[in-house]
């Protein structure tokens, strides 16, 4: 890497880190009820100021999940597109978001009829599995065929048949349970507590750390699985790795705010675009950064554009990330990509 | 530097390679060639452990190959394929760079040891010029040297090639082996190279082996093997045809 690229890196991250805190105090300050900076400041230093509610319970808690759940949510993506070698990859698109939301339904379902409270290590375990489990089907057909858009298909119908199951369950639920189910299973950053966004804080931690861990053997992996063997990378355990913590990130991501499409499958690649590289050391945490940023602002628009109806936040993301998934496509049949 | 002894392998259950024996030392350049499907790449896959022996013994620096880890492996061996790949946004530098695996820390952070390492593989490859170009960009040629510039930062002491010059025109074939046979020469590495370019493996080979049907059916000098007899059984080409060629 060359003193220049480096600088010029350096630079990306601080406009990236500088926008994600601006984006950050915009989540605060704008909403149904507007406020000033002072207010916002004397809600957020002090339990009795007048809109204290609106800041610690809703706005803060709120930001915070589109922050971190975003970023996790793009290195998801990011690591299953290194994973198959290509960038249409993603959890939404192979279906693991739909695996995980059929598997927190089940949960949030059977703890109702069996009136148990469920906490949230319970719900992201329960993601986990659903992720896994359709991650392992994907994983399935991968060995059957190489061509990606043959897995792509498969996976948008594990996510088809997954969510038609959590329909099929939800129609056997109670009403009351029905409602909140209802605008989780549509994708929302609302109605996150505190508790809630420091457990996802914490397992998203503890996710990018790991992915760090394994940046040097992906970058070899670039090359190919025997490129990479040969320069003496443990192939079974690098895959496994990058399964299990892709799996993480989507399940997290799940278990909180609900499946959210687009996000995985577009941030990375305008990360890739805005670095021009996508060596995995400077990609993960550009991923991460972009992936707060879009997920803030899609959170922001989803809530203020027909205030104060609320959007799903699918909707947003969807509308912002088709066309960049769309133009990922065309540009790389241009280039002579498969 | 490498044997090869009574060597079985094969895909499944199925043989494809059977009681292979052959061997190259420090600075010798070995050519495998033979017909298609003979089992050439096949022998080079099991040297560079990817696809397991099913008998027999392969030794690397006098240490059967079963016995050594997958790092210290790369430090000792390095390969290229004839598989293609298209690493995204990766400059030809950044492909060269990977053959620095086996040396990094943790992070893969080149030192200036990694960094002079690369600059003169890059060098002895003529590659500079492309370094910062992406490395899906460039042409098949040029690829095929970035990748023997990667082969060689790996620093190996034997390079194991897998038709390593099939896309390059015939100016680039006689650069490519130039620099072989400087590498063989100068830093002493074992070179093992499949090929079917018979009149220039005539040239730079030290030994050649002859594979037929799995089988090695030849092996000896270049002067010993390339005699019009051997290379019409070999490739079962009939007299008629091999002397309007090749005469």
């Amino acid at each position: 890497m060359t003193n220049k690229k480096q600088k010029n890196y350096s630079l990306i991250f601080i406009l990236l880190i500088v926008c994600t805190l601006l984006v950050f105090a915009a989540n605060i300050f704008i909403g149904s009820v507007s406020l000033t900076p002072a207010q916002t400041l004397s809600a957020i230093f002090s339990e009795h100021a007048q809109y204290s509610q609106i800041i610690r319970k809703i706005r803060l808690p709120r930001a915070a999940a589109a922050m971190i759940l975003g970023g996790a949510l793009s290195l998801s993506g990011y690591l299953l597109q290194t994973f198959f070698h290509n960038p249409i990859a993603g959890p939404f698109v192979l279906g693991v978001s739909s695996g995980a939301k059929l598997t927190v339904s089940f949960a949030l379902i059977a703890a109702s009829a069996l009136a148990l409270s469920i906490n949230s290590a319970l719900l992201v375990t329960a993601a986990f599995v659903g992720a896994m489990l359709s991650l392992g089907f994907v994983l399935l057909i991968s060995h059957k065929t190489e061509n990606i858009s043959m897995i792509v298909v498969c996976g948008i119908m594990i996510g088809y048949i997954c969510s038609a199951v959590t329909d099929f369950l939800v129609t056997f639920a109670d009403d009351s349970d029905i409602a909140d189910l209802h605008d989780w299973s549509q994708g929302t950053f609302s109605g996150m507590s505190a508790e809630d966004v420091l457990s996802a804080a914490g397992i998203t931690f503890i996710a990018v750390i790991g992915t760090v861990l394994i940046s040097k053997p992906m970058n070899a992996f670039m090359l190919g699985e025997s490129y990479a063997k040969n320069l003496g990378v443990n192939i079974k355990l690098l895959k496994a790795a990058i399964v299990v913590l892709s799996g993480l990130f989507s399940a997290c991501v799940t278990a909180f705010a609900g499946p959210i499409s687009f996000v995985g499958i577009a941030v990375p690649h305008i990360s890739r675009r805005l670095f021009g590289t996508s060596k995995p050391i400077v990609m993960i945490p550009a991923c991460f950064l972009c992936g707060s940023i879009f997920c803030m602002i899609c959170d922001m628009t989803a809530r203020t554009i027909l205030s104060p109806t609320e959007l799903s936040i699918s909707t947003v993301t969807s509308v912002f990330g088709a066309p960049i998934v769309i133009m990922v496509m065309l540009k790389r049949r241009k280039e002579g990509g498969a | 530097m490498l044997s090869v002894k009574e060597l079985f392998a094969g895909y499944d259950k199925k043989t494809v390679i059977s009681d292979m024996s052959f061997e190259v030392r420090s600075g010798e350049i070995l050519s495998l060639i033979g017909p298609n499907g003979a089992g050439k790449s096949t022998v080079l896959k099991v040297i560079a452990k990817y696809l397991e022996k099913q008998k027999g013994f392969v030794y690397i620096d006098n240490t059967e190959q079963e016995s050594i880890s997958r790092a210290e492996l790369a430090k000792k061996l390095s390969v290229t394929l004839t598989e293609r790949i298209r690493p995204e946004l990766m400059t030809c530098r950044e492909v060269v760079e990977t053959g620095r695996y086996p040396y990094t820390g943790a992070f893969g952070r080149l030192n200036e040891q990694d960094k002079r390492a690369v600059e003169q593989a890059m060098e002895e490859t003529a590659t500079l010029e492309l370094a910062d170009e992406l490395f899906n960009r460039v042409s098949d040629g040029q690829r095929q040297r970035v990748i023997l510039a990667k082969a060689i930062c790996q620093q190996p002491q034997i390079l194991a090639l897998d038709e390593p010059t099939s896309y390059l025109d015939i100016r680039h074939k006689i650069a490519f082996f130039e620099t072989l046979h400087r590498l063989a020469k100068q830093r002493g590495i074992a070179v093992i190279i499949s090929m079917h370019e018979i009149e220039l493996a005539r040239i730079i080979s030290d030994k050649v082996v002859c594979i037929k049907n799995g089988e090695v059916t030849d092996s000896g000098t270049p002067e010993e093997i390339f005699t019009p007899q051997k290379i019409m059984r070999l490739y079962d080409i009939p007299e008629e045809l091999y002397k309007k060629y090749f005469e």
